[in-house]
């Protein structure tokens, strides 16, 4: 930690402040510049709140060099975490495709994409069975029988199947049902929802709040961790920004950023993160151009008559292209994306 | 001009070898005198000696290096020797723990 004295801090104020760092078990070095002094601050095992050394008299700035989560940190464990359900692995060389409907609708719906997105290559089945909806008043998901519905379908197509927990009264039954455990953008600072998701041993997908700073999001999944639970893939889903073009800012620059700081898997969502049909194909090329370790992408058989997110889903045909673009991008980055059902083409359909 | 550097370099290596020496001398003595403040309960960070001792060191300097840089050395040296009290300290405090066992 660097503690920058103001430019006409007394000896006082610099003896005061060096004297509380050595209290919080610090050693300190003391650099007296021709403007300004400035204190280092090395080693220190306890916690403590850096706003205790804003607030001491002639103190100009606080710098903390050590990241505040310690177990979601690249340094706390330099290799890539690889998260693995049964042949799934999550994390490796090859970019993990999930796809499906925003939420489950009917069996149809349901038995129809997860042919369609099997079929061109994904190998986890999204979809939603509780709706959290900006509208109390619009569809808010099927509830149990919607889990049923995508469970059975994911089974059918040898698919892993990932969904939503909105609540803490949801834990126990979604867990029955999903392979991943999705925590949505409106929950990620849902402290409580976290703590009992690291009591799971399901894997958990944090996505990254409409608002939240990277550090804040590490920070979410450090709880899940902090809980138990070593199975966390983190989700860029887009932030809000002044543009209103579109529907969120999809922060590619967020993957490497979170490569480098944590070994979790960074999962890429363009669908949500630009909330438009037509800008999803190009962001999931440049998301996995970027080095994410998967995509996570809304696709509906009947998008215009999608009963939630239907101008964000892609078709089936344009899910197909996509995918066939995505594996002739991965490996010029030296990863693989869903070889194997190419020549199981109409396979399950 | 080659057995010059030569020279100028041995002359460096012997200085450091004194420098070394006296460092180690000194912190020799900030230990003793850290066993001493223990003993007489007065904590390790002592403000107005070390401004105190950057005072002295500056008085004595006849440069060429100017009086900001004898000070950031100095400072540096006092940080290392604060830093050998306090590891000082903790050990003895383990060895306490461990004969109240």
């Amino acid at each position: 930690m660097v503690v920058v004295m103001r430019e006409r801090a007394s000896d006082d104020q610099i003896q005061s402040v060096i004297a509380k760092l050595m209290e919080m078990g610090f050693d300190v070095h003391r650099s007296t510049g021709a403007l300004r002094t400035v204190l280092g601050a090395v080693g220190g095992s306890r916690q403590f709140d850096t706003a205790l050394l804003e607030v001491l008299d002639g103190v100009q700035e606080v710098h903390r060099i050590t990241e505040p989560y310690k177990l979601a940190s690249r340094s706390f464990k330099s290799d890539n975490t690889v998260i693995t359900i049964d042949d799934v692995r999550i994390g490796g060389d090859e970019v993990i495709v999930m796809a499906g409907p925003c939420s489950a609708e009917s069996e149809e719906q349901v038995e129809a994409s997860a042919a369609a997105v099997k079929r061109a290559g994904a190998k986890v089945l999204r979809g939603g069975a509780f709706k959290p909806r900006s509208s109390p008043y619009s569809f808010q998901g099927m509830g149990e029988e919607g889990l049923r519905l995508l469970r059975a379908a994911a089974d059918r197509h040898n698919l892993k199947l990932i969904t939503e927990v909105m609540d803490l009264s949801q834990i126990e039954l979604i867990e029955k049902y999903a392979h991943i455990l999705q925590v949505g953008a409106r929950n990620m600072q849902n402290f409580t929802l976290l703590r009992e998701l690291g009591k799971s041993r399901v894997p958990v997908m944090v996505k990254r709040g409409i608002s939240a700073t990277i550090e804040e999001w590490l920070l979410s999944a450090e709880y899940v961790l902090a809980g138990g639970n070593p199975s966390v893939m983190l989700c860029e889903r887009g932030i809000r920004t002044f543009e209103t073009t579109t529907r969120n800012t999809f922060d590619i620059s967020a993957i490497p950023v979170v490569q480098q700081l944590s070994h979790l898997p960074v999962i890429a969502d363009p669908s949500h993160g630009t909330g438009r049909r037509d800008k999803v194909a190009p962001m999931a090329r440049a998301a996995v151009a970027a080095g994410a370790d998967g995509l996570i992408i809304e696709v509906h058989h009947d998008p215009d008559h999608a009963l939630s997110d239907g101008a964000q889903s892609l078709l089936p045909s344009q899910f197909d292209r996509l995918m066939a673009e995505l594996r002739i991008i991965a490996p010029a980055i030296g990863r693989s994306i869903c070889l194997e059902p190419v020549s199981r083409r109409g396979w399950g359909v | 001009m080659k057995a010059d550097l030569d020279d100028l370099r041995k002359r460096i290596d012997l200085l450091d070898e004194s420098l070394v020496r006296l460092l180690n001398a000194r912190a020799a003595c900030a230990l003793e005198i850290g066993r001493l403040k223990r003993e007489m309960g007065i904590p390790i960070y002592q403000p107005a000696r070390e401004a105190e001792v950057l005072k002295n060191v500056q008085a004595l300097n006849n440069g060429p290096l100017d009086q900001s840089a004898i000070k950031r050395l100095f400072e540096r040296i006092i940080d290392e020797a604060r830093h050998l009290e306090r590891i000082a300290e903790e050990v003895q405090l383990q060895d306490h723990e461990k004969d109240g066992q």
